[in-house]
């Protein structure tokens, strides 16, 4: 693995490449799609009627949101040591940072939080791939080029599925990384010279991600919102077992997944 | 030993997941204690809510409908629960059975074996050993009979491809099928339970089975495309073909269409 050569080579794989992966992608992920839709369209169907304010919806909104402020706020991913490369915390107040007015609430904010973190791993893949094609890290290996792409593209479909659930709920997607650890993961991601710095930064919001979903399955209150993160937690912690390979780290290291590094829904901003 | 493994560095790892490990079955014995305090409570509350509604239903026949509903509703969710359990137990049983067995093979954990796949096999199947043993505490918790045996539907394939293994890519097959149809059996249990802290136990759980399948898919892509000197911590990225970026990780969402039904390892 080149790693330590910062030479500025030519990213190892093409443009062409490049589409032509996403296009076999966008085939292969199909079917997966495919199920997970109808959960959607019946978290949708559930949750559709919250938007006009109806009664029957507000006990289920509370519990949903009391239930993930347990989580704690999100604060600045620690930049090195301590074994933790997760990119969220416990130390801030769960309602702080969160906007006041914001018309995500209950249920429907944790889908609009889990959007946001799409969009930010979403952004910083694309980060990633943007200065790989400026020689930022030197040669890239071909393997880590599909990794990135592969895993930016279900990034977007995450996204994109939950915020089909927000339109159909009557209220806006979520379309950019708004939250309060996106500053600071940017920070690192521009800091990154080389495969391995990057994989590590990845490899926080992955870890973030796997557990951020895993807390949502006990704390979403609706039965399609609770398919839709359980059918996502596993393909992130899938990411994260191979970066944690490709970095020389126990890809498995921990019998359960665990919660302490879940984001919690203070962490939107809108 | 192939001499592009770091068999020192792979024990430290070892060394070092094994301590992380600890911190995270501490974590585990606590939220499992937790999950069967929240099942309890669940079922208690649905009892003394049962009373409460007999008495303000009184003698009534709506009040009897009523209250046989709610209590084999309540019930039916409890055994549901317990069969959910069973059943995952089971399923892990079976994949400490094959683990074992497939370390007795001379080319997973004999003199021939790759040291970092019986490592990774050794350490799987010891995870396997705590998930098992964690569905089958909160099975017995909750009054159910812990489940000792293994699946009934996918033994008979374990054993009968045991014979077959004759290679590691044999082993690294059937491993990858246990592992996916754990996974997603837990992924659509989450769905299924009653409680939340159940629901949280099996999701914590299908996405460590579903980390083995990544590793283990990525594992048999490098053995079948000749590159096994590049199964090791870290591979050479350089010397990987661009297929195994992304070959740990097939689709966006997780599937369930194979998960085993509910009552599928329940004791009878």
């Amino acid at each position: 693995m080149t790693t330590n050569d910062k030479r500025p080579h030519e990213m190892a794989i093409s443009e062409a490449e490049l589409s032509s992966m996403t296009r076999e992608l966008d085939t292969m992920h199909n079917d997966s799609f495919s199920g997970v839709k109808k959960s959607l369209e019946d978290f949708s169907a559930n949750l559709s009627h919250l938007a006009t304010g109806k009664a029957t919806a507000r006990r289920s909104f509370l519990l949903g949101a009391g239930g993930l402020a347990v989580v704690g706020g999100v604060a600045a991913c620690s930049s090195s040591g301590g074994g933790s490369n997760s990119a969220s915390s416990t130390s801030s107040s769960p309602t702080g940072s969160s906007s006041a007015t914001s018309p995500y609430t209950g249920d429907l904010k944790v889908v609009a939080l889990a959007a946001a973190l799409e969009n930010l791993a979403v952004a910083a893949y694309g980060m990633a791939l943007t200065a790989a094609g400026k020689g930022t890290y030197g040669t890239v290996p071909k393997a880590i080029g599909t990794f990135v792409t592969v895993a930016m593209s279900q990034h977007k479909q995450h996204a994109a599925a939950w915020n089909g659930v927000l339109t159909k709920a009557g209220l806006k997607a979520v379309t950019t990384p708004a939250l309060t650890i996106t500053t600071s993961e940017v920070a690192k991601l521009t800091a990154a010279k080389t495969i391995p710095e990057v994989a590590m930064v990845a490899l926080g919001l992955e870890q973030a991600a796997t557990e951020t979903y895993t807390f949502a399955t006990a704390n979403v209150t609706d039965a399609g919102g609770i398919m839709t993160a359980a059918t996502i937690q596993p393909v992130e912690a899938m990411h994260a077992a191979i970066l944690s390979f490709v970095l020389g780290q126990y890809p498995v290291p921990d019998s359960f997944i665990g919660i302490t590094g879940a984001v919690g829904p203070a962490a939107l901003t809108v | 030993m192939d001499g592009n493994i770091d068999e020192r560095r792979f024990r430290e790892l070892l060394v070092e997941s094994d301590d992380l490990q600890s911190d995270a079955m501490r974590g585990a014995r606590t939220d499992l204690n937790a999950y069967v305090d929240a099942a309890k409570e669940a079922r208690y509350e649905s009892r003394k809510d049962l009373k409460v509604g007999g008495v303000l239903l009184g003698a009534g026949v709506l009040g009897a409908a009523a209250f046989a509903f709610a209590g084999s509703a309540s019930a039916a969710a409890s055994s549901k629960d317990i069969m959910a359990l069973q059943t995952a137990a089971g399923l892990e049983n079976l994949a400490v059975f094959t683990y074992k067995t497939a370390l007795t093979l001379p080319f997973i954990g004999g003199s021939s074996a790759l040291p970092v796949v019986k490592a990774f096999v050794t350490k799987t199947m010891a995870q396997h050993t705590e998930h098992g043993a964690a569905f089958n505490a909160a099975v017995t918790k909750l009054g159910g009979k812990a489940q000792t045996g293994t699946d009934p539907k996918y033994t008979p394939v374990v054993k009968k491809a045991a014979p077959g293994l004759k290679g590691p890519a044999d082993v690294v097959s059937l491993a990858i099928t246990l592992e996916d149809i754990a996974a997603e059996t837990y992924t659509a249990d989450v769905g299924l339970v009653s409680t939340k802290e159940l629901r949280q136990l099996f999701a914590s759980v299908a996405g460590v089975e579903a980390q083995h399948r990544a590793i283990l898919l990525a594992v048999q892509a490098l053995v079948a495309g000749g590159l096994v000197s590049e199964i090791a911590l870290p591979p050479n990225a350089a010397k990987l073909p661009a297929a195994a970026g992304s070959v740990g990780f097939p689709d966006a969402f997780y599937p369930t269409s194979k998960a085993a039904p509910v009552a599928e390892g329940a004791v009878k």
